[in-house]
């Protein structure tokens, strides 16, 4: 492999945290209130292209499910209709806030983890949602028929719980990944060269499955082994790291998507409760699909970055410390940005 | 490395129309405004009446009790008439008024009150003018910046002036559907990337009154 000149490694950093800031997402929708709270005036309006055709394709879906589920009381298979868009719902919709790509994709960035992992994580945040959803108008709307006031406020608590668990989830992710950093940091001002040879041993334990076996040539010095912080790379994503995925499915998968809420009381006052919790997951099936693929596309983004930054003995190392200190504050940033209302486009709206 | 890179440049779009897609509306309204003006032609305030979708509807009416099934009385209606009002001022009731480009703000709704027909609910409620006033040109948005809510004003007689002063001229920009969708990805998509967070405007209502 040919070396990478710093700069170009410095310049291949860069444009995967830009990348990453683009999957976080958290950008586009922060801050679009003056402090006086009215809205910012506006460029032009333009809803064209691909995004107004997406958000067209979602509205549509969404609207059609309150049609098919009408339509489903006379004719039982309208249900089958009803669940195609609610699985094209899911896929659409996924691609919009809330459903924690971002959580999960910074996640499998900061730590060592596997494409697979990542499927794996996301189906069941997704799988998780959706049953949260259920049980909250199982229990709020058929069970105890409370308003849609208090449901709403139910959901709101669910949703500050979350983010703040995010928030929470985030700052435990820059603990460890700022010490390793740091470390990294050390060891690269001190002696890079020497770090490299000495660290070269440690290969293996830092990556795992497939990961390690296509890019074998790849050397990354883990320049903090031996005096080490936060866990080693092997603590995270070995089968400990199960548990640390599972904090990442509960802090993503205990928020319900409030369009499901909508979805299910509907049903249940149409007399069509169970068709309604079908939709429901087959939904949440569509959303595991969207995130699972971006964080698919997370995990290959670090895979370059690795490889491109591979060819530097040290440098390399601390670039992909960075990355992951980098992904670790996007969490805790987006957790903190929620919480606080700085990113407001996911609120649960009562009115 | 260029290939690598190539290909990371491949997935940009992807990624970029996955996130701008934002968020997108769970409630639907359409809505009739009244723009309530004084014999002295000041305008002292906006009668709104939103017609919610089928859906929130339904989800509004859970767990409100009534004599007869599927019949809901203004009275019955009268406590969720009470809480949309409440919350709505969390939101400054959606409603973004400019006089001659000076922002304005608005009292509590008063008269409020909800009626359900044709499994809709529509909330009628006026928000007063915190102080009356007078504008050579208003403008009056009606949006949710969240797109949580998605604003439409009536097809029929939208927008309507009481007692307005003679010779004011009303003017209404609706906001663009998002359907016209040939114009492709292209560079302003990219550029415009802090524009997003404007998001919400894309979908308001503008209301422009011009007075002599």
């Amino acid at each position: 492999m040919t070396r990478l000149s710093p700069l170009r490694a410095l310049a291949a950093c860069f444009a995967l945290i830009a990348l990453f800031v683009t999957v976080d997402g958290a950008i586009h929708v922060a801050m679009a209130q003056t402090p006086f709270g009215g809205p910012r005036p506006a460029p032009e309006p333009q809803v064209g292209g691909f995004v107004g055709w997406l958000l067209a394709r979602q509205s549509e879906f969404y609207r059609e499910i309150s049609t098919t589920i009408r339509a489903a009381k006379s004719d039982g298979s309208a249900v089958w209709m009803l669940l195609a868009i609610s699985f094209a719902y899911g896929i659409f919709h996924a691609a919009g806030p809330g459903h924690g790509k971002a959580v999960i994709s910074s996640y499998l960035v900061a730590n060592q983890e596997t494409a697979w992992r990542g499927i794996v994580l996301s189906f069941a945040s997704a799988l998780m949602q959706a049953l949260v959803a259920v049980a909250v108008v199982a229990v709020g709307a058929w069970l105890l028929n409370v308003t849609a006031k208090t449901m709403c406020g139910a959901e709101k608590a669910i949703e500050i719980a979350s983010y703040g668990l995010i928030a929470i989830f985030g700052a435990r992710l820059v603990w460890t990944k700022g010490g390793a950093f740091i470390s990294a940091l050390q060891a690269d001002r001190r002696q890079p060269a020497l770090a490299a040879a000495a660290h070269q041993h440690h290969d293996h334990d830092h990556y795992h499955g497939h990961d390690h076996d296509h890019h074998g040539h790849d050397h990354v010095h883990d320049a903090h082994c031996g005096h080490s912080h936060g866990p080693a790379p092997d603590e995270l994503a070995g089968p400990g790291g199960w548990r640390r995925g599972l904090a990442a499915v509960l802090t993503v998968g205990i928020r319900p998507c409030s369009g499901a809420i909508l979805v299910l009381v509907f049903a249940l006052a149409q007399g069509l409760f169970w068709a309604g919790i079908a939709a429901t997951f087959v939904m949440g099936l569509g959303t595991a699909i969207t995130v699972a693929t971006i964080a698919v596309v997370a995990v290959f983004a670090k895979d370059v970055a690795r490889r491109l930054s591979g060819g530097r003995d040290g440098g390399g190392a601390l670039i992909m410390r960075g990355i992951e200190f980098g992904a670790a504050g996007l969490v805790l940033l987006f957790g903190a940005g929620l919480l606080f209302g700085y990113i407001a486009a996911e609120r649960t709206t009562c009115l | 490395m260029a290939l690598a890179l190539r290909r990371l440049a491949l997935l940009l779009p992807l990624l970029l129309g996955a996130t701008v897609a934002q968020a997108h509306p769970h409630v639907w309204i359409s809505a009739v405004s009244e723009l309530l003006y004084a014999p002295d032609g000041t305008l002292t305030g906006v009668r709104h009446a939103w017609t919610f979708d089928d859906m929130f509807s339904t989800y509004a009416l859970q767990g409100i009790e009534t004599k007869q099934k599927g019949v809901y009385t203004r009275e019955e209606l009268a406590p969720l008439a009470q809480t949309n009002a409440e919350s709505l001022k969390e939101f400054a009731y959606f409603t973004f008024a400019k006089a001659d480009g000076t922002k304005q703000r608005f009292e509590d709704p008063v008269d409020y009150f909800l009626d359900y027909n044709n499994s809709q609910l529509t909330l009628h409620f006026t928000l007063p003018a915190k102080t009356p006033f007078k504008a050579k040109q208003l403008v009056l948005d009606v949006f949710d910046r969240t797109y949580f809510i998605d604003f439409q004003m009536a097809d029929k007689d939208p927008v309507r002036l009481v007692g307005a002063p003679e010779g004011c001229k009303m003017q209404l920009q609706r906001p663009n559907d998002g359907s016209a969708s040939a114009q492709a990805l292209n560079e302003q998509t990219f550029a415009s990337g802090g524009a997003n967070a404007n998001f919400g405007m894309m979908f308001a209502n503008k209301i422009t009154v011009d007075c002599p």
